[in-house]
């Protein structure tokens, strides 16, 4: 499929994973496309690859065929258009969270007081404000994956990965951080290729979830929810999970996720 | 509903470097109130008890075993009056310039070469077999090879203290290094960090606890290769001060030193210490 490079895309074409010492593919003949301003879900069983895709896309994998491309240049290596939130935030504990945030800014040698502006705007948009201070030790789980989000969102990246960000917290921190992830995706026209377990949390937020299965990873379906427009329309997201078309959807993924699993 | 697997992960997941104990952090196990610390207490005072009567009893010779006053009184007159031309605070200078002054060099060596132990296949192949050829030579052993190269001067003595500290700290570099979590590294680098950037930014910091712990390790090497150092043609010093005394079989100031040396050995570690909590006050809350 050619794209207009005039349209930023993150593309994954025919890609097919290998690693060493191993016998079979992780990986065989995925595609993946991601546009700016879609919300990409990656779901699937164990062992399905996605968090391999992500790496790939990440730049931190090179596939052993098939192609990935950003704006049809393709991904040699890690880069701060393609912003990565880890499942372990990956913070630096010897930097204050705002410290944390301003890290990219740093790189590029913006002045201090600039970049300290700039990141505290940034953990504003969290709902962090205030905590600029902090040490990441001193901060919870959540108040962490937000410092994660923010830091990666200081990149300016035009697109960002999240792998299972949200994995390690409880469901109750989960369900308002999702609304975070909304809320920022929906202000901004950034495109977000995301790993999760969670398949409530991919029918929430994914304009298009794409359904893995393992051995070796290959796509077998592909779903477009429409929740999470509908929540950017200002619907609550309390409504859309109590919508029946939600609990339908969840049973349709479902089915789709464990298909072929010998019970 | 959301189980989190780690089975697609990449195995070397470590997020602290190893090596790395962070003694404050762990609770200490208290059996029956009784803490170690009250035994070590009374351990000590067995021992000076042990020694004082031995020396009062005349169990052994006063001019082989002096007894903890004579020493104490020693103490006090070396640290006014001194003992072969200079006082005691002179020698405790002059061995703290020495050892201080092979930190730094041992430092500015051995940070850089831990570092390409850490992060490259070919800093590894140069440099580990040379260090573990030098890690157990005895400093005594190398002394004679130093002067016959450097001469008798201060960099000789220097340079021996510095061959002892070189091994701690670049291997402690190496394995902070090698500790620094995959994912780390790759999140600077998704933010745009050059490889160089990456190091700087992100593999020193991480590597800190650890090259500070080598730092405490190699002052304690340093230290106890003073008295080596310190053999040949030293002026000043608690090594030579001691080597003097024992010449002259002055054993009260030979006694003296080594209680000397022990205690700054002790007051170096406990400042390290301290200097850990300020610098790494992240180590083991992660």
């Amino acid at each position: 499929m050619p794209h207009l490079v005039l349209d930023p895309h993150l593309a994954l074409d025919k890609v097919s994973i290998h690693y060493d010492g191993q016998p079979a593919p992780a990986v065989e003949r995925v595609s993946i496309d991601v546009a700016k301003g879609d919300f990409v879900v990656l779901v699937g069983r164990s062992g399905c690859g996605k968090t391999s895709l992500l790496n790939v896309a990440a730049g931190l994998v090179a596939p052993a065929r098939g192609r990935a491309t950003i704006n049809g240049k393709p991904i040699a290596a890690p880069g701060s258009d393609r912003a990565v939130v880890f499942q372990n935030d990956a913070l630096f504990p010897w930097l204050t969270a705002r410290e944390n945030v301003a890290f990219a800014l740093r790189l590029r040698g913006i002045r201090p007081a600039e970049r300290a502006r700039r990141a505290d705007e940034l953990l504003e948009l969290v709902k962090l404000g205030g905590a600029g201070d902090k040490h990441i030790w001193e901060l919870s789980g959540g108040m962490r994956q937000r410092v994660g989000l923010a830091r990666a969102l200081a990149a300016e990246p035009e697109f960002l990965l999240l792998d299972e960000p949200l994995g390690a917290l409880d469901a109750l921190t989960r369900e308002r951080m999702q609304t975070t992830l909304l809320d920022l995706w929906t202000a901004s026209d950034v495109g977000v290729l995301m790993v999760t377990h969670g398949i409530e949390e991919a029918l929430v937020l994914a304009t298009r979830i794409v359904v893995l299965a393992p051995g070796p990873g290959r796509v077998v379906r592909s779903f477009e929810p429409g929740f999470s427009t509908r929540y950017a329309a200002g619907e609550a997201i309390r409504t859309i999970k109590a919508d029946p078309a939600f609990a339908a959807a969840r049973g349709e993924l479902t089915d789709a996720i464990f298909e072929g699993e010998a019970a | 509903m959301t189980v989190s697997s780690y089975t697609e992960r990449p195995a070397h997941k470590i997020d602290e470097a190893d090596g790395l104990s962070v003694p404050w952090s762990r609770p200490r196990p208290k059996r029956h109130g009784i803490s170690a610390r009250a035994v070590s207490a009374v351990t000590i005072l067995v021992v000076l008890a042990v020694w004082a009567l031995s020396a009062r009893l005349q169990l052994v010779s006063p001019v082989f075993l002096p007894s903890p006053v004579a020493v104490w009184n020693k103490f006090i007159v070396v640290a006014r009056d001194g003992f072969v031309d200079a006082t005691l605070l002179q020698h405790v200078v002059a061995s703290l310039g020495r050892v201080f002054a092979a930190l730094v060099a041992a430092i500015v060596v051995g940070v850089p070469v831990g570092l390409a132990i850490g992060i490259s296949t070919i800093g590894r192949g140069i440099f580990d077999p040379l260090l573990e050829f030098l890690r157990p030579i005895p400093p005594l052993a190398y002394l004679p090879l130093v002067i016959i190269w450097f001469g008798i001067g201060e960099p000789s003595k220097i340079l021996v203290i510095a061959i002892a500290m070189l091994a701690p700290i670049a291997l402690s570099t190496a394995s902070g290094v090698r500790g620094v979590s995959q994912e780390r590294i790759n999140a600077a680098r998704s933010l745009g960090a050059t490889r160089g950037q990456a190091v700087r930014h992100v593999i020193l910091p991480s590597a800190l606890p650890a090259i500070l712990t080598g730092l405490r390790i190699a002052l304690g090497a340093g230290w106890s290769t003073l008295v080596a150092a310190e053999l040949v043609a030293a002026t000043r010093g608690l090594g030579f001060m001691i080597q003097s005394a024992a010449q002259f079989l002055v054993t009260d100031v030979v006694v003296m030193g080594i209680l000397v040396i022990a205690a700054i050995a002790f007051v170096l570690e406990f400042t390290i210490r301290r200097i850990e909590r300020v610098l790494v006050p992240w180590a083991g809350r992660e």
